[in-house]
Parts: structure tokens; sequence; C-alpha cells
């Protein structure tokens, strides 16, 4: 048998690359936290850091389904949205039933709905996913709007608005629902075949097709779990904000994909984590608490943003070429 | 003069430019159940409206003809609009408020071009994260609020009406000539062809295909910018949010006017019917009493349509 | 596998004159692979120089340096006598040197003018304006010189693939091109329109302009050519007057080789029952009536030319592409969807580029051995790592993968591993029938002899298996029998006896 040419890079035998990415990110939050408490007075608060967490962690409910579209190479824009009519729709099922119940089953079934048709758009009518889910955020939108008819809905009980507002042995609720979250994601993603099959289908997607790999069906389904955990994320939002009316949803599509991308999830697909987005949402609430803290005029806020969104994007072009 | 529809499949029913069916379909539809819709009033308001989203869509028909996608430009179009009010404002010269938009509207359209040609940054990341920049500079430019009380040369733009044409329909027919003539009669137009079908020929005649595509993005900034002019004029004032989602529309008009998203195949007398088709279902909409919001869903719609016809066509 | 034949008859050409072109004695090397070795070539105007030459011989790398895609390692450039470089387009162009490549170079929602003068449109009076005009009348000028009859301002995207050759031949024309460089143009063409494009070569010919002619087909090149080089292994042979020699002995200067290959190898005594029959197999790719028969125990060459429709074959038979008409029976069961279905069913697919389609190559070595038989090891649809790690484990030891562990990225192993990967991909999905696009190509000598050895040990265990491949060696080394392709056809069958490269190569070029 001939000596085969050793590879070029030595094989990391502790540590995967995915891992090691995190860590910098984790790394990075950790720098903000210092800079932060050192600049500030208030950062270092109690209040403040569960603050961070609730937000982070309403950010992330968004973000964690867009994780798995996105790692398949395509982009769910419609998710902002998603949440507002699923929360309106919540809501108005809360108030008119009186079960809370209920309310949640209409978010999930309304946010499963809108995922499903971004995926049929996507598979059976192959438009591509950005112009399909920026499509349907519009018409989202305009349902929503029309829908509320400039109404607001408030006032919910308060057992439900524990679930948003409420504080468990001292943590925030939503840190809680958090964490159920984050192991729902990460085992749908490194624990099931589908999860195998997503991330194959983002490396490579010829390949994928040419393994055996049923492309339409894992597609649709990536997009339905987008769908439904927007809508499961839109109960946690009503929860908290008590109450629903149809502009909640528009600055949350941003931020929401500004937190999959800064977690390490490439837009080309096949590399990426939930537990990465995890970390990048809450290293945008980091960025966004500090300049609230600072005195930052709130209009800057989308600005940065969009920087960062930028940045994190040119980053992961410059990592593509390494990695390939 | 070789502007061509763009190729249809073998189905006849395909065959005609699918825009023309649906501005057609959207006239007879609303002459029927909006009344007052084929008034000349009413005629006159549908295109004096629709003259700013043309500008718009001009150039986005030549960014989407490179295979890319411009969505800051609401983004930017609300910028400038705030700095068009800012700059008259203050100096009291609408001549001067134009340039800066103007200047403030290319900056970016560079910014945008240098993002997707020299870091090679999928085009609607890049201008998704550009109209971040953007909205959030029109934020700050503005405090938040209103800029009031612009110069009555500013509002002339809108409201003047030499000869008894409304100017704004002036604007825009100057605007379509120019963008005809600049894709249709210059090298430059020709190679934005390239640029969607075939990149490398540029390169072996010997061009650059990425200073060209910088280009593309900033002559649609500077539209921007020229289009903030008159949506100050018509609001008589630079409001902090009004243009934002405007692209969409653009993209809408594009996608539905029969301008492909491959191949590098634009067709602008398609584009402005279909600004026409969604001015007119706004329009009529709004003649029915329908919500904007229905309004805003009705031309997703139509863009999700628009897009799935556009593959049928491109896969015979 | 026969002598060498007796090199450079010499021409009737008169060589008083200097040729418009000569290379003389050019050398170009990749990475472990010598493409062109030592090879001199001339042609003088108004001649036709055809280029013969198995797969991989060095035509395509011997254009690439005339019109300066490559630069020549070594090697001198004679422009009508005065030495001269060539080592970029530029170069080429200047000197008058146009390729009309198969892929076109040209835009599609343009028209013919527009393409063909495209960055050198005649300006207008305003700056930056083109003179609509004059580019109307340039090109009809052009169109006309070259004898094609079509209006200018016709889009390109609505012209056939035989007119769009001819604006490309055009833009070459009008670009004041001497030497014409043409990869089998007419590879693409019907009858009629090879007869047009032979029209208008004898009319450049007339015209002085010298024509390198690339080409498949005995007919076109005894027809057309006035002389002939033949390459092999990257060295020209011989060069010949195609008046003073036969196709015959031009295969044979294609294949004569002398190359001691050892493949290990035991042949199938009894083949067993059929596990694939395909009948009548088309399909839009450009396949047309495809009947095969593979066995358990075998391995079935598939040859002939690049572009004979070989691996559209293999991708219609895995349902990588629908078929439009035909049957194909697997194991007794009919078999019609996409590629999915073919992995549950047991068929395997290894691609031609292993790294764009067989190989998530950011991904661990594991991932990529587990990944056709996730649903087959994991029923529930839980992933167990370790179980994967298991089966990974076995198949690196196997297979003899030289891997520091599963979790290296596959995109650092070498090539013959990497390619270990994606059969061991198939081999934990169960796979009976397994069908390999030139499997041991990009792959060092040593690895070749491996793969073969490992494809060997899976038909000995009952599978079967179906061959692509260029080198005709190969084949008659390794396959029980093997079908020749031919234009989108089968053009032959080869039993093992009559396995012998003359005979894979005549069958797979166009006869009489």
């Amino acid at each position: 048998m001939t000596d085969i040419t050793k590879p070029a890079i030595p094989a990391r035998v502790f540590l995967s690359d995915d891992v090691v990415q995190i860590l910098y990110r984790l790394l990075a939050a950790l720098l903000i936290c210092a800079i932060l408490a050192i600049s500030t007075d208030s950062f270092a608060s109690v209040a403040n850091i569960l603050n961070v967490l609730r937000q982070a962690s309403l950010l992330f409910f968004i973000a964690s389904g867009l994780t798995l579209v996105v790692l398949t190479a395509g982009l769910d824009l419609s998710v902002g949205a998603n949440v507002a009519l699923s929360a309106c729709v919540a809501g108005t099922v809360i108030h008119q039933s009186g079960q809370p119940a209920l309310g949640v089953l209409a978010a999930i079934a309304t946010g499963a709905v809108i995922g499903l048709l971004n995926g049929l758009m996507v598979t059976a009518l192959r438009i591509p996913s950005f112009i399909a889910t920026y499509g349907m955020l519009w018409v989202l939108n305009g349902l929503t709007y029309w829908y509320m008819a400039g109404e607001v809905i408030h006032g919910f009980p308060p057992a439900f608005r524990q679930i948003g507002s409420g504080y468990l042995l001292g943590l925030p609720t939503p840190v809680y629902l958090l964490v159920v979250f984050l192991a729902i994601g990460t085992v749908f993603a490194q624990r099931t075949i589908w999860g195998q099959e997503i991330y194959a289908i983002g490396a490579n997607p010829v390949a994928a097709r040419l393994s055996g790999i049923p492309m339409l069906r894992r597609l649709l389904l990536v997009y339905a779990v987008s769908g439904t955990m927007a809508g499961l994320a839109s109960v946690i939002f009503l929860a908290r904000l008590n109450s629903a009316e149809a502009d909640i949803g528009e600055s949350l599509t941003l931020p929401a994909i500004a937190a999959v991308l800064i977690g390490g999830t490439s837009l080309f697909g096949g590399v990426g984590s939930v537990f990465g987005t995890f970390v990048g949402a809450l290293i945008l609430t980091l960025v966004l608490n500090g300049m609230n803290l600072l005195s930052v005029n709130a209009s800057w806020q989308p600005l940065v943003t969009g920087v960062i969104v930028i940045l994190a994007v040119w980053l992961d072009t410059k990592a593509r070429r390494r990695r390939l | 003069m070789a502007e061509v529809a763009p190729a249809i499949s073998a189905n006849p029913l395909l065959r005609l430019p699918g825009v023309a069916i649906v501005l057609a379909l959207l006239v007879v539809a609303f002459a029927i159940a909006a009344p007052g819709f084929l008034s000349r009033t009413n005629i006159s308001n549908v295109l004096v409206q629709s003259t700013l989203l043309l500008l718009l869509s001009l150039p986005m028909t030549l960014v989407i003809m490179t295979e890319g996608l411009d969505l800051s430009m609401g983004a930017v179009l609300t910028l400038t609009s705030i700095i068009v009010a800012i700059v008259s404002l203050d100096t009291g010269s609408m001549p001067l408020g134009l340039l800066a938009a103007i200047g403030v509207g290319t900056v970016f359209g560079l910014a945008n071009g240098y993002l997707v040609a020299g870091l090679n940054i999928p085009p609607f990341v890049a201008t998704l994260g550009t109209l971040g920049v953007a909205q959030g500079l029109a934020l700050i430019a503005s405090d938040g609020q209103s800029v009031v009380g612009v110069p009555r040369s500013v509002s002339e733009v809108y409201l003047a009406a030499p000869f008894g044409v409304p100017l704004p329909i002036i604007i825009g027919l100057f605007a379509y000539l120019a963008f005809h003539g600049l894709l249709y009669h210059t090298r430059f137009g020709t190679y934005i062809f390239a640029l969607g079908g075939n990149r490398e020929a540029l390169t072996y005649a010997g061009l650059s295909p990425s200073r060209l595509l910088i280009a593309v993005y900033a002559v649609s900034g500077a539209m921007a910018g020229v289009a903030g002019l008159l949506m100050t004029a018509r609001m008589n004032a630079g409001h902090p949010t009004a243009g934002l989602g405007l692209e969409f529309d653009a993209i809408a008009a594009v996608a539905v006017g029969g301008t492909s998203f491959e191949r590098g195949n634009g067709w602008l007398l398609g584009t402005a019917l279909g600004v026409l088709a969604v001015g007119v279902l706004r329009n009529g909409l709004n003649l029915l009493a329908l919500p904007s919001s229905i309004q805003v869903a009705s031309v997703g719609a139509l863009v999700i349509i628009a897009m799935f016809f556009d593959g049928l066509r491109s896969r015979p | 596998m026969s002598a060498a034949l007796p090199i450079d008859q010499g021409t009737s050409r008169d060589n008083s004159s200097p040729p418009l072109l000569e290379l003389r004695g050019i050398c170009k090397a990749f990475p472990g692979v010598k493409v062109l070795d030592d090879v001199s070539f001339a042609v003088w105007p108004g001649e036709v120089h055809m280029l013969l030459g198995e797969n991989g011989a060095g035509k395509s790398s011997l254009m690439k340096v005339l019109c300066g895609a490559y630069g020549a390692d070594a090697g001198e450039f004679f422009h009508h006598g005065e030495k001269v470089a060539i080592t970029s387009s530029a170069d080429a162009k200047r000197l008058g040197i146009a390729v009309i490549f198969q892929e076109f170079s040209l835009v599609p929602y343009l028209d013919i003018s527009q393409n063909i003068f495209l960055g050198r449109e005649p300006k207008g009076r305003i700056p930056g304006t083109i003179d609509r005009r004059k580019l109307y009348r340039d090109a009809r000028q052009v169109l006309e010189n070259i004898g094609f009859d079509i209006d200018p301002t016709v889009i390109v995207a609505k012209l056939g693939v035989a007119q769009q050759q001819m604006v490309e031949i055009a833009k070459a024309v009008s670009q004041n091109a001497r030497i014409l460089v043409m990869d089998e143009p007419t590879a693409a063409l019907s009858d009629r329109e090879t007869e047009l494009l032979f029209g208008l070569i004898r009319r450049l010919k007339a015209d002085g302009v010298a024509i390198v002619y690339i080409s498949h087909r005995m007919a076109e090149v005894f027809a057309l050519g006035d002389r002939i080089s033949v390459l092999r292994d990257g060295r020209r042979v011989g060069e010949v007057d195609p008046a003073r020699t036969t196709p015959d002995e031009l295969v044979r200067m294609m294949v004569g080789r002398s190359v001691d290959m050892t493949y290990p190898r035991t042949f199938a005594t009894a083949p067993g029952k059929k596990v694939l029959e395909v009948k009548g197999l088309s399909a839009a790719t450009g396949i047309s009536d495809i009947d095969l028969v593979v066995r358990e125990g075998e391995i079935v060459g598939l040859c002939g030319l690049v572009g004979s429709g070989r691996t559209e074959v293999a991708r219609a038979i895995f349902g990588a592409d629908p078929a439009s008409a035909g049957r194909i029976v697997f194991d007794g069961r009919e078999k019609n969807g996409g590629p999915d279905e073919a992995a549950r069913l047991g068929v395997a697919l290894i691609p031609e580029n292993r790294k764009s389609e067989g190989l998530a190559l950011m991904r661990s070595v594991g991932d990529n051995l587990v990944l056709s038989a996730l649903g087959k090891l994991f029923p529930s649809g839980l992933f167990e790592p370790r179980r994967a790690r298991r089966v990974s484990d076995d198949l690196i030891a196997k297979l003899r993968i030289v891997t520091p562990s599963a979790r290296q990225t596959v995109a650092f192993l070498s090539g013959g591993n990497q390619q270990k990967v994606v059969i061991g991909k198939w081999l934990a999905a169960g796979a009976r029938l397994f069908i390999f696009d030139e499997p041991t190509r990009g792959i060092d000598v040593g690895a070749k002899a491996e793969i073969v050895a490992l494809i060997d040990r899976l038909v000995a265990g009952g599978a079967a298996a179906l061959m692509i491949s260029s080198e005709q060696a190969e084949i008659c080394h390794v396959c029980d029998r093997a079908y020749v392709m031919r234009e989108g056809r089968i053009a032959g069958e080869l039993a093992r006896a009559e396995l012998t490269e003359e005979n894979i190569v005549r069958l797979g070029m166009h006869h009489g």
C-alpha cells in the first residue's frame, strides 16, 4: 500500500472547529460585558443583567428556527411579520375564549401555516427563498394591519403574562424557556438524522441530493419549523408586552438575522449552530443594551445592527474561502 | 431600437407580455368595481403618484439585470428626502437640496457596489445592511421627527403643472427616456446586459465587471436622491420613515414587468408598465376604501405571482 | 498495445514560406502530470490543420497555450518566422489568434451586432453613446464576409447552437483573426448545419485564414483536413497527409502505448443474475435508446469519447436526471424515481467530480460516511453520534482510508482517500449496484490500484459495478466487458476477448 500524502493540516484532537468558533464568540460577549461594566454604572446591576438575559431570550426565540433555514443556505425574512400575525391571532383567541392554552395553539398553528407556505414557495414554486419570504413578509404585514384595523389588544390573564414577564426562582421566565428552546433546537440540529441532512444540504446541496437526501421534503421541513418557532415565540412576546398590535414585528427581522449571522451560522449554509445563535443574540443584546446605558440615541440602533450584519457577513465570506 | 420583450415560452398564453395582461385586467376590474376610477383627475392622480415609484424602479431594473437586488432603496430614499428638507430649509435653495440628496444617495450606491463587487457579499445581504445604516441615519438626522417648513420651491416640484401637465409626470417621462437611452444607446447600458448574462464575456473583452457593477449601484443610489426631492415635495416635509418599504414596490414593478432575475434580461417598458400596475392596484384598492394594509398585502401577493410566472417562463 | 508507427510522414505542403504560426518544443506541466511534452506544431495560411487525440492526449491544453490562457513552461513561438511570446490572451489576440470555445462567450440578451463588437462599439456623437446605425452596418459587413445570412439585430438567445457558433466565428473574424482554433465545432450541429459550417471554413481558407480544428469524426478529418497531427500522452506522435493515411492508421497512432499497468482483478467466470437492466433509455440530457445489462460479480465498462453521453447515462440510471423514455429495472423492480429512491433501493453513484458532487467538503469524514445511510442506521430518526462513529471507524479501517480520525474535515484528505470516502458512504448504505464515473481520475498511480482492488472486492462479494473511464487501458484491464458510446447512443458492446483499446476507440469515433 502506498503512502498517501499526509493531510495538510493536523486534525484538532480536542476541540472541533465549531466549538472553537463558539468559544471565540463567548469570549467576545465576555469582553463586551467587561467593557460595559467598567464604562457604565448600571451595567453590572442584577436588574440590568436579568433584563439583558430576558431581551436576549426573546431575540433568540425568533432566531432559533431561522438558524435552521440559514443552515440550508436559505433565508426567512418573514419571521418578524410571522411573530406579529401569530401574536395578534393568539391575542384575539385568548381574549375571546379566555383560554390561554387555545391562544398558544392558535399561535403555533398560524406560525406553522406561514412556515409551510414559505416552504412551498421555495420548493414547489421554486422561488428563491429571499424573494419568497420577503413577499410573504409584506403579505403578512398587510394582513396583520388589516386584521387588527388599528386596534390594540391588551390585558391578558396574569398567569399567562408570567410566561413573558414573570420570574421563577429569581430568573426571568423566558430564560427557562430559552433553555428549553435551546435544547429542542440543538437536539433537532445535532441529534436527529434530519438535522444531519440539513447540515449536508447547506454544505453541498448537489452532493446532498446525489447522496439520496430527499431535498424538497427537508427544505419544506426547515421552513415549516422556522415558522412554527416564530409562532411559539409570538406567545412569549405577547406575554411580555401584554398587548398585541400590528407593528410589533417590524423591528424584529433585522436583529433576528443579525443574531444568526453573528452567532457564526454562515449565509452560505452548512456551518453554524443553534447555540451559536444564542451567543449571537446575547452579543447583539449586550451591544444595544450598552448603547442604551451610554445614552446613545436610540435611532443609532438600526444603523449599528446594519453595520454588524455587514461585518459578520464579510468575516463569513473570508472564512468560507479558508474553509474550502 | 431593439427593446425586446423577454423571451416567452411556447405556450401562446404566456406569449403576451404578462405585465400587459395584468395591467389590462387590473384596469378593467377597477373600472367596473370602483366608481370614478376612469375619471381624468383619478388617472392624473395615478400617474403622478406612480412617478416616485418609477424613479426607483428604473434603476432597480438595471440592478436586477445584473442578478442583484437593492433592498436599501427605500431607506436611502427616506434619508435623502430628509436631506432635501434640511438642506433646502437651511439654504433656502431647492437645487442645493437636490444636489445634496443625489450626493448622499450616490455615496450609498457606491457603498453597495463596493460591498457586492469588491467584497463579494451577496447583494441582498449587503443592501439589507446598508438599509439599516440609512434607516438609522434618517432617524438621527431628523431627530425622529418630520422636518417641516420646506421652501415653496421644493413643494412646487410636485405641484407645478407646465402646459397643464403635472411636473412629476414630465419628470417621470424624462427619467424613462434617460434610462432608455442609457440602456440601449450607450456602451455602459450594453455592458449591463453582460453583467447578468455572461460576466466572462466582459473580461474577455478587456473590461472590468467590478467597476461596472459598482457604477450600476451608484446610479441606483443617485436616483434615490432624485426621488427624495420628489417625495419631500409631495409631503411638503421630510419624514423619518416615509419611504421605507418602497423598494419592495419597486421590485414588484420590475418583477411584474418581466425583467427576469437571471441571465441579464431587462425590459424597461415592462418596468414602466409594472409601475403602472402597482399604482393602479393601490389606487383601485384605495377607491374601494380598502385599508393600506390590504394594499400592501396585495402587492406582496403580486410579487409572488410574478416570480412564479417568471420561473415558469424560464423553464419551457 | 501496438508498436509505434513511423513518425513524420511529411506533408505535401510547400515549406518555402514560413508558417503563419509555429510552436517548437512546447512543454507544460501541472503538479504530478505533464500535459504537453515537447510538442511542435505549425500552421500555414489557408490550411486546415486537424488535431487528433484521445481524451487527455493534450489537445485542449495545446489550445489553451495557443490562446494565452496557459503560459507554456518551455518552448518557443514563431509568428511569420519571427520569435514572439504568448503569455496572455491579449498577446494571442494581437497575433490574430482566436479560439472558438464550446461554451460560448456570448451575452444572451444582446443582439448579434452587440455581441460581435462587445467592447469595441463604434462611438456615437455624445460621449459614451453607441452609433447604432454604424454598429449594424459593420455587423452586416462582417456577416456578409463569412457568408452568414442573418439579421444582425436578432437577439442571440433566440439563435440555435449552430447560429451562435457562427456569431462566435464572426466575432473572431471581425477582430482580424488569422488563426482560428475550433474545438469540435460540429459536435452540436445537424448535417445541414455542418455543411454550412464547412462552406464557411472553405471561404476562410480561401481568404488565407489558418484553422486548427479538433475533431473526433473521421469523416470530417478526411473531408476538410489539409494536415493531421496526432497527440498522445502530451506528445505529438505524428503529422500526416490525409491523402496518404487511413482511419485505422490514425487510430493506431492515437492509441498505441506501451504502459505496464498492473490491475488486481479476478474476473468473474460465471456472472450472476441480472442486477440492472436498462431498455430504451432516453433523456433530454442527450442520450437515446440505451440498452444495457449489468450482472452480479461484474464490472461493466462504459466508454467512449468525452461528450458521448456516458455521464448522462449514469445519471439517468441513478435518477439524478429525469428519463424521457425507457425502463430501468433494478433487481427485478422498476425504478423511476430520483436519487432518494435510488439510495433506498441500493443503487449508488460515485460522481465524476467527487469534490463538488460527491462530498460535503467542509464536513468531517465521519459525517460524509454515514450520510446516505442515516435512515437505515437510525430508523427512529434519532441520531446517535457514538454509533455513527463506530460505523465510520469501521469503514475507515475496512477501506484503509488514511485520516487522523473520523472527525477530520474531508477536504484535507488526498484525492484517493476522498474517493474512498465516497465509496464508503455507499457501502454503509448497503448499495448493491455501484455506478462509477471516472473513479480513478486525478488520483496517483498507487491509489488507483487500490481503488480498483476495492471495486474488485465489492463485486466479488456479490455487488455489481458499472464503470465509466476515459482511460482505455484501465477499461481493458479491469472490466469484464464494456459498452462503447458514441454521440448519445450505444455504438456497440465488447466482450472480454474483444476488449482492446483500438476497438474502443474505433467504435467510439465516427467512421465513414
